[in-house]
């Protein structure tokens, strides 16, 4: 029958425009590459009555030195030096040496992607070594972090505070404290001791790390104020909208609207093809 | 009746011409448009900056440094005034209102200092190429140069180009604290997606200052 045909036709037009509905691919490859593989390291003369040292890093089993400071003097912290994950090991001599010569002192460290480390001469010449200290880099957000090294052969213990906040009481002579969080400001910072206290002005940021030494100064205590790392104070919320789109190739836009005018167009058709079908009732 | 039956016939015909004009636009509009491609105008690479260079900071010596004022990053053409950016009610970024300029997130290190300065820019506008539009053909070792308020250079070297999903955005690893001075420069990338109007990732590329 014609009628039949028609909706056959019809229905197939339907079929064949739905199948052209096919979404776009929707898989987007994602390839993260792997981190860059570096670490960061500095080195540090903590020791007070140890005279100046020059300091060595070397590669796990690379008799070449990555890394040499000369003359380093108590007191010196020297910038981090970003360096391949990885062993490696770290060795002081006295100031002037050969660098074939056997070193005074010796330690390894493994360093690890993304992570720092202070290598520091710690304690009184007699006793003198090396300490590895893990280096925090993440404050929680609008905070930051702050703790104490007590390198000051004048007393065997010191108590600090930032502000109202003890940080830390009674720390040991050649030993680091652990990270506190405190709030961001600049306040003042207090070193108590028997052989005397210091006073210091300290401004620490927001999203920042920080590491204050106690050192023997020329009168009294001195305090050093180290920004061991620094990030956005107050962390943004996730990604940026960064781009329109303008040069984006475009996606087929939304078929929604041609299909209501296929289906409107046939609802009409049938509805014609209905009436054409009944047969003409004789005139009255 | 033949006014019925032609009423009906018309019906039929113009029901029938309703779908195919409807399926002829359904097909026609099922391409996707094409990508458009940039002009080779004003993305030459550009001579390096001459300034006064800076070092790089030191932990013990953490001293205050100039406002950043212009990026230049030679080798992808761009040259381009640096605006300040805050934060969104929300707490996302804020993004440069043209697409012509880079911003940097004040409440980030200022480039130079101990850290990782936030810097974002457009990939594109509505019509074309943004300033960061070059930004993903950065290779390992690139240099990067701020300029700063006080007439100093800032050079940096790209360690990492990254591509992130935005609803996997490792905000620790691009907004966290660094021992050293460092970049992230921030654009979009990725597929775009028209019904939101947004690209569905975020291109990040690090950078260290060189000593």
């Amino acid at each position: 029958m014609k009628f039949t045909r028609m909706l056959r036709r019809m229905i197939m037009l339907l079929a064949a425009s739905a199948l052209l509905l096919g979404l776009p691919a929707a898989a987007t490859a994602y390839a993260s590459s792997a981190t860059s593989g570096t670490g960061w390291i500095r080195l540090a003369h903590l020791s007070p009555n140890t005279p100046a040292v020059d300091v060595y890093l070397y590669s796990f089993g690379n008799s070449n030195a990555e890394i040499v400071l000369h003359h380093v003097a108590y007191g010196t912290v020297s910038p981090y030096e970003a360096v391949s994950a990885g062993d490696y090991s770290v060795a002081m001599r006295a100031s002037g040496a050969s660098p074939s010569s056997q070193p005074v002192l010796s330690t390894s460290v493994t360093i690890q992607a993304g992570h720092a480390y202070t290598v520091a001469g710690m304690g009184p010449e007699s006793g003198l070594r090396l300490a590895v200290l893990d280096d925090d880099l993440s404050t929680p957000s609008g905070k930051s972090l702050v703790r104490v090294i007590e390198a000051s052969l004048k007393d065997q213990s010191v108590s600090v505070s930032f502000g109202s906040q003890v940080l830390s009481s009674k720390l040991a002579f050649g030993t680091a404290s652990s990270y506190f969080t405190v709030t961001p400001g600049t306040e003042t910072v207090k070193v108590t001791a028997n052989g005397g206290d210091a006073n210091s002005t300290v401004t620490l940021g927001a999203g920042t790390v920080h590491t204050l030494v106690v050192l023997d100064g020329a009168n009294g205590l001195e305090i050093v104020n180290l920004e061991d790392a620094a990030g956005a104070g107050d962390v943004p919320a996730g990604a940026a909208a960064t781009g329109f789109g303008g040069t984006a190739p475009h996606g087929p836009s939304s078929p929604v609207p041609w299909l209501v005018v296929i289906g409107a167009g046939s609802l009409l058709a049938l509805t014609g093809g209905l009436r054409l079908r009944r047969r003409p009732q004789p005139g009255i | 009746m033949p006014t019925r039956r032609s009423a009906a016939a018309l019906a039929l015909a113009a029901g029938l011409a309703v779908v195919g004009g409807g399926t002829a636009g359904l097909l026609l509009t099922r391409h996707p448009s094409a990508a458009i491609h940039p002009p080779a105008v004003g993305l030459d690479a550009l001579p390096a900056p001459t300034g006064p260079i800076v070092a790089p900071p030191q932990s013990a010596d953490p001293r205050p440094v100039a406002a950043p004022v212009s990026l230049t990053i030679p080798v992808i053409g761009v040259d381009a005034k640096m605006i300040t950016l805050g934060l969104a009610a929300n707490g996302t970024l804020h993004v440069p209102s043209t697409t012509t300029v880079v911003g940097w997130y004040t409440g980030s290190p200022r480039p130079g200092a101990i850290g990782s300065a936030i810097i974002v820019g457009h990939v594109d506008s509505h019509k074309g190429i943004g300033v960061f539009f070059r930004l993903i053909t950065l290779q390992r070792g690139d240099r990067v140069y701020v300029r700063r308020a006080d007439g100093t250079l800032v050079v940096f070297r790209v360690t990492s180009v990254r591509t992130y999903l935005k609803n996997h955005f490792p905000s620790e690893s691009v907004y966290g604290p660094t021992p050293d001075a460092e970049l992230r420069l921030i654009t979009c990338g990725g597929t775009f997606d028209s019904t939101t109007g947004h690209y569905l990732s975020n291109i990040v590329v690090y950078a260290t200052e060189v000593s």
